[in-house]
């Protein structure tokens, strides 16, 4: 778990650090949209190469990140394994029952490969250098046009922040919960699935539990401090879009420009 | 007295081979004797935690080795066979009405004994055994344990825990949010178990009076280190180190520590209420106050 690091922050002082959150979440959504129109090895060498010089201009560690990333490529292998396994079209190389193996489908399954290898790489670049809070306000900025339609994009904002706020806090009495039934007894993660199952009663209640109680103790807090919806609420934090972002943005678009050029 | 718990070189490092990598306890190595009742003092994050979760191998060390009840834990033990091994040690966490989650009372106490193969019967005498220790009525057995008072739930936590009948038991700051009465209660009861039933107890507290009413050796942790190892009066015997570690004294030898500021000849620091008021006595039956 400890070497897990997506849905991480790193606080540092970077590039892309110091881009705004909003910039930064639709630069992200834009390079997986990218990352769809792209289709032959050049323009997948074109946006390795893009996310590897995001990566280091974020300066973190590619080790460490690559690292990080490890846990999630058995679930993309697995999937890639699936498609190659499944799906048909072209020279048939090898075949089993419902199974078979041609050209066109190794060459999808490598394709697909790397778009989830790309996207995963962005998102991951994105939770590392910009904190939860800050996207939350990523958010509630783009979303802001959705006012006009009488959207609570101001609620739905600060719900995000608080789930956000709350997952360190959960994951740490997980922890805690987990440790006090060990030490009752309990083995997690071994035995028959319908052992684990039974193994996961004594965590759930008490996690639930406290989830509860937190948001109960948070609301009160929030009406004893005089919170309500309706207000018009200014920011302790402003994040203005910046030389940084637009840089970056043209940057970007021109390597957008280039993949959907070469596409075949 | 026999060693119930060694550290030999104990190293703890949370998050090792990431920017996040901090040493949680550095180098450690000690004694805890069979029987002996012993407090772990020492600032917030000072590494108190880390260290007790070691002894029921909660944790693994990175470096070093430990060895509790004669079992050896170093960085290649599995988590094999574990289960066994932690029957011996009971662990009382902070706040630990957190872990209470079955149906009724009785169940949740006898949720330790079960796992452990303990049969329903044997199970449910010890639990109410336990029930009995921890001072809750025999009536609560079959209430929900969420529909009793934090005092209440505490103490059902705690009798989850006694109910496995371990022979060390380690209480991480047990007494946390209770009001006078529960706080003394629990103490005595650790006392109780200490004395009346030979269980090694660890207790890890913030409060000195505890450590000098109830606890034969204190060790002062700082900074991931053992710092000092010693009897509670070794411990408090130098104030200015007391301060510099971020602790208090006991409240009999603040007092002592006040009356001489004033210019009070107080002698040597009482540790206890005690000898604090003998000590006054003395002082005003000879009427000799400067």
């Amino acid at each position: 778990m400890s070497n897990f690091i997506f849905g991480r922050y790193l606080p540092g002082h970077s590039w892309i650090h110091q881009m705004s959150p909003q910039s930064k979440l639709l630069l992200s959504f834009y390079f997986v949209i990218i990352i769809f129109f792209a289709n032959n090895l050049i323009s997948y060498g074109i946006l390795s190469i893009l996310i590897l010089i995001v990566i280091l201009l974020s300066g973190i560690s590619i080790m460490y990140f690559l690292k990080g990333i490890r846990p999630l490529i058995w679930l993309i292998i697995f999937t890639v394994l699936l498609q190659i396994l499944f799906s048909s079209g072209g020279r048939v190389l090898w075949h089993f029952g419902p199974f078979s193996v041609t050209n066109e489908s190794l060459i999808n399954g490598g394709f697909i490969f790397m778009r989830f290898l790309l996207i995963i790489m962005i998102s991951t670049v994105l939770t590392l250098t910009t904190t939860p809070l800050a996207i939350a306000d990523g958010v509630q900025t783009i979303l802001k046009p959705l006012k006009k339609v009488k959207f609570p994009v101001d609620t739905l904002a600060l719900m995000l922040s608080i789930a956000l706020r709350f997952v360190p806090t959960l994951m740490d009495e997980m922890e805690t919960i987990m440790n006090a039934q060990r030490a009752r007894g309990v083995d997690f993660g071994s035995g028959s699935l319908k052992h684990r199952v039974k193994a996961a009663v004594p965590l759930l209640v008490p996690l639930f539990t406290g989830a509860i109680n937190h948001a109960e103790n948070l609301s009160t807090a929030m009406e004893a401090r005089g919170f309500s919806d309706s207000e018009h609420r200014t920011k302790y934090r402003q994040y203005r879009w910046q030389v940084k972002d637009t840089i970056s943005w043209l940057f970007f678009l021109a390597i957008g420009a280039v993949v959907i050029f070469i596409r075949k | 007295m026999d060693t119930a718990i060694s550290l030999n070189k104990v190293t703890h490092t949370y998050q090792a081979n990431t920017p996040f990598a901090q040493n949680a306890i550095d180098n450690v190595t000690l004694q805890i004797s069979k029987g002996s009742f012993t407090t772990i003092i020492g600032h917030t994050g000072s590494g108190k935690s880390t260290l007790v979760q070691h002894i029921n191998a909660l944790l693994k060390p990175t470096e070093g080795h430990l060895e509790v009840l004669g079992r050896v834990i170093d960085p290649n033990t599995t988590n094999k066979n574990l289960k066994a091994f932690r029957k011996h040690v009971g662990m009382v966490f902070q706040f630990p009405e957190k872990q209470l989650f079955e149906e009724t009372v009785l169940k949740d106490i006898m949720f330790g004994p079960k796992n452990y193969g303990v049969n329903d019967g044997e199970a449910k005498k010890s639990a109410f055994n336990a029930m009995e220790l921890v001072g809750l009525d025999k009536a609560l057995a079959d209430k929900s344990p969420f529909d009793l008072s934090g005092g209440q739930m505490r103490r059902v936590a705690i009798a989850g825990v006694l109910a496995m009948n371990p022979e060390i038991l380690i209480l991480d700051e047990p007494t946390a949010g209770l009001d006078p009465r529960g706080h003394q209660e629990i103490m005595d009861l650790a006392r109780y178990l200490n004395k009346n039933k030979q269980m090694t107890i660890v207790l890890i507290t913030h409060q000195m009076d505890d450590v000098i009413d109830y606890a034969t050796n204190v060790i002062v942790m700082d900074k991931g280190k053992v710092v000092k190892v010693g009897s509670p009066a070794q411990v408090f015997s130098d104030p200015k180190w007391v301060y510099g570690m971020q602790l208090d004294l006991p409240s009999s030898a603040e007092f002592a520590q006040q009356l001489k500021k004033a210019g009070v000849n107080i002698g040597q620091l009482p540790l206890t209420i005690d000898a604090l008021a003998d000590r006054i006595v003395r002082l005003v039956g000879k009427g000799d106050t400067k």
